[in-house]
């Protein structure tokens, strides 16, 4: 039956840390890694699978990707435009509610994981 | 022109604090706001009826409020032909689909008929692709019943049934009833149905569409109501199977600019097996239909120019000029029984307006006065953009009688197509225009821009000029790339 | 541009165009009951009430007077028929048959509580006087009809009481002799004149009657029962059915301890063996087929085994030893079954050696019904049941109806007395006959909808409780649904092929087709103005009851 977005295969890259970027993406099948480089080493920040969003700090501050983001197995991905999001942020600001949501958790989950790593170390 | 009386072309007039009943005026609400346990009907599940439904009970459920949603929908979409659609081209626009996913509501892949990422332009001067440059699928084709009438029964699943399941889940209650009169009944509303059913409720949601008859009496029940202007239109769908459509229409809408009077526009969309034709304009009636469909650019769509018999027909109305007011004490009037994009996207308009009216009735209140206030602003901002639209859709209608403007047009949006790094101005403007991505506003602001006019004003000239290389869109080597393979 | 010239010359796309027509169609409960009763109209009358400005009293008040104009003894058939038309009932397959039967009970006691008259029609006196034998339902149908298109009718009994079967033979626990009495009495009433203890053969004869009457109609009954044709049936302690309940009616006598062996498998072999239970018997019902193959109702037999009946199946008598006047036992044969029969029913066939012994004390033996055609001498009885045209017209002022033309059910009774009534009145008056109920197309199987209908169950008979069935032997065990049900089972009508204003076409066609009705009624809300249509279909895809459809 259809299918919307852009297909990816495993392992191909969908985004890539510090690369140029005005969109967001949703995923709408299948299971990606964000993974961040960081002193030549890769580091797994976490998985994510349908109906997660990823890359939408381009939509709000600087257009820089901040980790890579890679297939981990087929995978469909859908991009939300930056123009397009900001024009509907502008007549209805609670679509940014669900955004807001998933990064307050990402940023609770990477407080915990700081925390549980400090304590290790 | 529009079928139903008239006025001026103002949505929502400032002084009118909405419906008044005909006989006796209640004395105006102040601040009634919803609590636990009010009770909503919402008259209509389709897009606009599901979605207030969904959006409704998500905002009530966050503020930990509990209320109850009836919601009256006697059409069954699991039905095939006319008695379970809600009849239109069946286009999600690039625009909604992106909203819906910002929303967390992605389109299951049995919903999803063709996933969509380029649109044809056919003229007789010639036809061009209008692609995405990321060629990613971010248009949906879908069925708003279950399929054309007696289609095979595959594991489709009706759009409109999608959102009424997920409205469904955030607890709407669906109510299998026909609603035949809304009352207001002393403080509070009464929906009463055509089986002798009747309920009251603190608010009443209108999302009927304007292909019912339930506007009318509304307008005998409250004297200060105008149901929305409509006009007639045409679609029909063609059984062709899967791998003709796949190999004629491609992942694209095919859109055509034609010269036949009262036709505003006119598309053919690819589904499964079948491909939907979809014609608007000014009352669309048979004769137009036939002209539409002995014109070369249509035939050749189809295997040996031969129009095949369709599958299933119908002549839906569609909203020219917004309800006047879409909103009163208890009352709201969403989706395309209350205002709607002129001709483009009418669904995402059903979003916008449902969406509105859910968070005026969840964080500021069911009255007249806090509608006026946080509603009917959408309406009226819809409503002006339509102005403008009625404006584009002129020059368009210039286009579709100017030979010479087609071939300009056919010019520059083909180099465009062909070098990518060029901007892509005819082609931006074009596919904003098919897809609804952009406001009418957005659109004719743009084609002021000076660099526009510009190179429009060069291709017109070179597109014109005999000899000259790109005057076919499909006639040079280097364009054949982006014309349909 | 390929294609373009070829394509030049063909003519544009054809419209393929519905357009619609509203056409009332037979519902298959009124096609599967026996006496054509406007099911549909009736519920409808009760469920619409309130759009057709009725009080729900007014509606009941209407539908009994719907239901009493082809049937004057609603109270009485309700209790007893089989109900056929609930069979085929298009709602049986989405959650059970519409319980027309027990709708049509509560307002058969509706009618009665209220004292309501039988509707007349309007009509002149007529000169003719009518004889009618028998007063079993199927004369007192002819009667009813005769009496109210004017003219002066005599019912000639040879029992005492009217009401023939219904009276004589049907136990109390299933119909109160109080229902048949009042019915009976209000039909009189309409001056009908009943000669008791008039015997057909023995104290008249038929030309004599024919002589005094312009016509004649027959409702003699099967009042004979027939035999096993076995040694030793001859002798006391062996009865058939019908005697027994007949005799039982008048005067009941203890079976205490007695074993009774009921022969038989269908309706009279359940009623004999339950009231011979009531009369203190231990009984065993033998059938020669197996239980599958039981003529009786489902429902008979689950409550006679409920009342300790015992069942022996693929058994049948060959003969009754007796010590001296008394039986002893019945020697019975065991069967097996063979090949379906011309009814499809499979036949049983003896199992060679499977001989037994069954010891008893009665016999009662009800087997099949029989005819008695006394006093018919001059009429062509050499068949087994009365030969006449369909509308049961025997000879040129002799009609006849009911288990005289064969044994069947009440409610069969009622009709062909009635449809003989309408032909003789046709004749008489010198007019056409009115012919077959109507020339209504039966709707197609899938026409109706089902899925647009809301869930809601059926509503049950509601019964005594089974531990009052014997104590108190003759109280009715089933009982009459509210007057809430009777509209909630009354609405569960889907109205199969007339329209119910569910106002789906009304609300979603665009070309604004339809018109409502100022004066509405069951079947009539909406006129189509086939000028406007404009052939999209949709409203015959929607309408739920298969109203609408295409027109050629
Ligand atoms: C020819 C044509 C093509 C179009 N193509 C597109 C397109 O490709 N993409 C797009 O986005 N938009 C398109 N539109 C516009 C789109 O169809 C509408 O904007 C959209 O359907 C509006 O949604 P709604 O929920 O307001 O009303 P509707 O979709 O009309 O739904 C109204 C619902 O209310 C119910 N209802 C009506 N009366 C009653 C009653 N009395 N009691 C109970 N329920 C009732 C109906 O059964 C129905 O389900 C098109 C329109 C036309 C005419
Ligand atoms: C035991 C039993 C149980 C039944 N149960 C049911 C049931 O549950 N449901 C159902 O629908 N049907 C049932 N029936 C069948 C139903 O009773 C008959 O179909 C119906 O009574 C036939 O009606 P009738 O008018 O043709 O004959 P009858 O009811 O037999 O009436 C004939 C009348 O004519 C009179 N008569 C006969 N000959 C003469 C004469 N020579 N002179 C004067 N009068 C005469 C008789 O005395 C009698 O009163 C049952 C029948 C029996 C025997
Ligand atoms: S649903 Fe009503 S009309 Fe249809 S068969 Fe049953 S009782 Fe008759
Ligand atoms: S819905 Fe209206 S236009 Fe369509 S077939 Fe029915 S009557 Fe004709
Ligand atoms: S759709 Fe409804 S109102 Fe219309 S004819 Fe059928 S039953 Fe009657």
């Amino acid at each position: 039956m259809g299918r919307l977005g852009k297909e990816y295969k495993k392992g191909e890259i969908i985004a890539r840390q510090g690369d140029k970027g005005s969109c967001m993406f949703v995923i709408q099948e299948g299971e990606v890694e964000a993974v961040a480089e960081a002193g030549g080493r890769e580091f797994r920040l976490r998985t994510m699978g349908p109906n997660e969003i990823f890359g939408e700090m381009a939509l709000f501050e600087k257009e820089i990707r901040t980790c890579t983001v890679r297939a981990l197995g087929p995978t469909r991905i859908l991009t939300i435009d930056k123009r397009n999001f900001l024009t509907g942020v502008h007549e209805d600001p609670s679509l940014a509610l669900r955004i807001v949501k998933t990064m307050s958790h990402r940023i609770r989950d990477l407080t915990d994981r700081l925390a549980k790593y400090e304590e290790a170390t | 022109m529009p079928e139903s009386q008239g006025g001026q072309d103002v949505s929502i007039s400032a002084e009118n604090l909405g419906f008044t009943r005909r006989q006796e005026r209640t004395p105006p609400l102040r601040n009634t706001v919803l609590a636990d346990g009010s009770r909503i009907a919402v008259i209509g599940a389709g897009p606009a009826g599901s979605m207030f439904s969904y959006f409704l009970l998500s905002m009530a459920e966050t503020l930990g409020l509990d209320v109850d949603v009836d919601l009256f929908e006697p059409r069954r979409f699991c039905h095939r032909g006319p008695a379970g659609c809600n009849h239109c081209g069946g286009i999600v626009s690039e625009l909604l689909v992106q909203r819906l996913a910002t929303e967390g509501i992605i389109l299951p892949h049995d919903v999803v008929q063709r996933g969509i990422e380029s649109y044809m332009l056919h003229m007789d001067v010639g036809d061009v692709e209008i692609a995405t440059p990321l060629h990613e699928k971010r248009i949906a084709a879908m069925y708003r019943g279950n399929g054309p009438r007696e289609s095979e029964p595959l594991d489709t699943q009706s759009f409109d049934g999608y959102l009424l399941e997920l409205a469904q889940e955030k607890g709407a209650n669906v109510v299998r009833r026909l609603v035949t009169d809304v009352r207001r009944d002393n403080d509070l509303m009464t929906v009463a149905c055509a089986d002798q059913h009747s309920e009251r409720y603190d608010l009443v949601v209108v999302a009927t569409g304007v292909n019912s008859h339930l506007l009318e009496n509304l307008e005998g029940e409250f004297e200060s109501f105008h149901r929305p202007a409509r006009t007639k239109t045409f679609i029909c769908e063609f059984r062709l199977g899967h791998e003709l459509v796949r190999e004629t229409f491609g992942p694209s809408m095919h859109v055509f600019l034609l010269d036949i009077p009262r036709l505003e526009f006119a598309a053919m969309v690819p589904k499964g097996e079948f491909v939907t034709v979809c014609l608007l304009g000014d009352r669309i009636d048979d004769d137009l239909i036939n002209r539409f469909f002995s014109s070369p650019e249509v035939r050749n769509r189809f295997p040996g120019g031969v129009i095949p018999q369709q599958a299933c027909h119908c002549y839906p109305r569609i909203n020219v000029r917004a309800a006047r007011p879409a909103y009163g004490d208890r009352l709201v009037v969403i989706g395309d029984s209350g205002s709607t994009r002129l001709f483009k996207d009418g669904i995402g308009s059903a979003y916008r307006t449902a969406k509105a009216a859910a968070k005026t009735a969840v964080f500021h209140g069911v009255d007249a006065a806090s509608f006026k206030q946080h509603y009917a602003p959408l309406c009226r901002k819809i409503g002006n953009d339509n102005q403008v639209g009625k404006v584009v859709f002129g020059f368009a209608g210039l286009i579709q009688k100017t030979r010479f403007a087609r071939r300009g047009i056919l010019r520059m949006t083909s180099n465009e197509q062909a070098q990518t790094s060029r901007p892509r101005r005819m082609s931006g403007v074009l596919w904003d225009l098919f897809s609804g991505s952009a406001s009418y506003t957005n659109v004719f602001v743009r084609t002021l821009h000076p660099a526009y006019i510009g190179s429009l004003v060069w291709n017109l000239v070179a597109g014109n000029v005999p000899g000259s290389a790109a005057r076919h869109g499909r006639a040079s080597g280097e364009e054949e790339s982006h014309v349909r393979r | 541009m390929s294609g373009a010239k070829t394509a030049a010359d063909q003519p544009a796309t054809a419209l393929f165009q519905l357009h619609a027509q509203q056409v009332e169609k037979l519902p298959p409960c009124q096609a599967q009951c026996p006496n054509s009763g406007d099911i549909r109209g009736w519920l409808g009358v009760i469920a619409q009430h309130e759009k057709n400005g009725l009080t729900l009293n007014q509606a009941y008040d209407r539908a009994w007077e719907m239901i009493a104009d082809l049937n004057p003894l609603p109270a009485t058939v309700s209790r007893i028929c089989p109900h056929p038309c609930e069979d085929l009932c298009t709602r049986a397959d989405k959650d059970g048959a519409v319980s027309i039967n027990a709708v049509e009970r509560f307002l058969g006691d509706w009618g009665l509580s209220r004292s309501l008259p039988l509707p007349r029609i309007d009509s002149e006196k007529h000169p003719e006087s009518i004889g009618v034998i028998g007063s079993g339902p199927a004369s007192l149908s002819f009667a009813y009809q005769m009496a109210r298109r004017g003219y002066s009718v005599t019912l000639y009994e040879r029992h005492s009481v009217p009401g023939g079967m219904l009276r004589h033979a049907i136990p109390d626990y299933r119909l109160p002799r109080e229902v048949l009495d009042a019915e009976v009495e209000r039909l009189l009433g309409l001056d009908i004149a009943l000669r008791q203890n008039v015997d057909l053969g023995n104290d008249v004869d038929l030309e004599e009657l024919r002589e005094k009457h312009t016509l004649i109609f027959l409702g003699l009954g099967a009042q004979a029962a027939r035999h096993l044709g076995i040694p030793g049936e001859q002798g006391p302690g062996v009865i058939t059915g019908i005697d027994y309940l007949r005799q039982r009616k008048e005067r009941s006598e203890s079976l205490d301890g007695k074993r009774v062996l009921v022969i038989g498998g269908g309706n009279t072999a359940m009623d004999a063996a339950r009231s011979a239970k009531r009369d203190g018997a231990d009984v065993t019902v033998l059938y020669r087929r197996s239980e599958t193959e039981m003529p009786a109702i489902g429902t008979e037999v689950d409550d006679a085994r409920a009342e300790c009946v015992d069942f022996r199946f693929l058994v049948s008598p060959t003969r009754i030893i007796r010590d001296g006047e008394s039986i002893q036992s019945v020697q019975v044969q065991g069967m097996r079954l063979g090949e379906p029969d011309e009814q499809g029913r499979r036949r049983p066939l003896p199992v060679p050696g499977a001989l037994q012994e069954l010891a008893a004390d009665i016999v009662i033996v009800a087997v099949a019904q029989a005819s008695d055609w006394h006093g018919l001498e001059a009429v062509d009885t050499a068949h087994r049941w009365l030969r006449t045209r369909d509308d049961g017209k025997l000879d040129k002022d002799l009609w006849a109806g009911g288990d005289d033309r064969g044994p069947s059910i009440a409610s069969r009774a009622i009709a062909q007395g009635r449809l003989a009534a309408e032909s003789a009145h046709a004749e008489l008056r010198g007019e056409r006959g009115a012919g077959a109920a109507s020339a209504r197309n039966p709707i197609n199987a899938g026409a109706v909808k089902t899925d647009f209908y809301a869930n809601q169950q059926r509503s049950q008979t509601p019964r005594r409780p089974q531990t009052e069935w014997l104590s108190n032997p003759d109280a009715e065990i089933n009982q009459t649904i509210n007057y809430d049900q009777a509209i909630e089972e009354a609405a569960r009508c889907m109205s199969c092929g007339l329209c119910f204003d569910c106002q789906q076409c009304f609300m979603y066609c665009n070309a604004s087709g339809f018109t409502r009705i100022q004066e509405t009624s069951p079947g009539n809300y909406f006129v189509l103005a086939l000028e406007s249509c404009e052939g999209c279909g949709k409203c015959i895809d929607l309408c739920p009851c298969g109203y609408l459809e295409a027109r050629d």
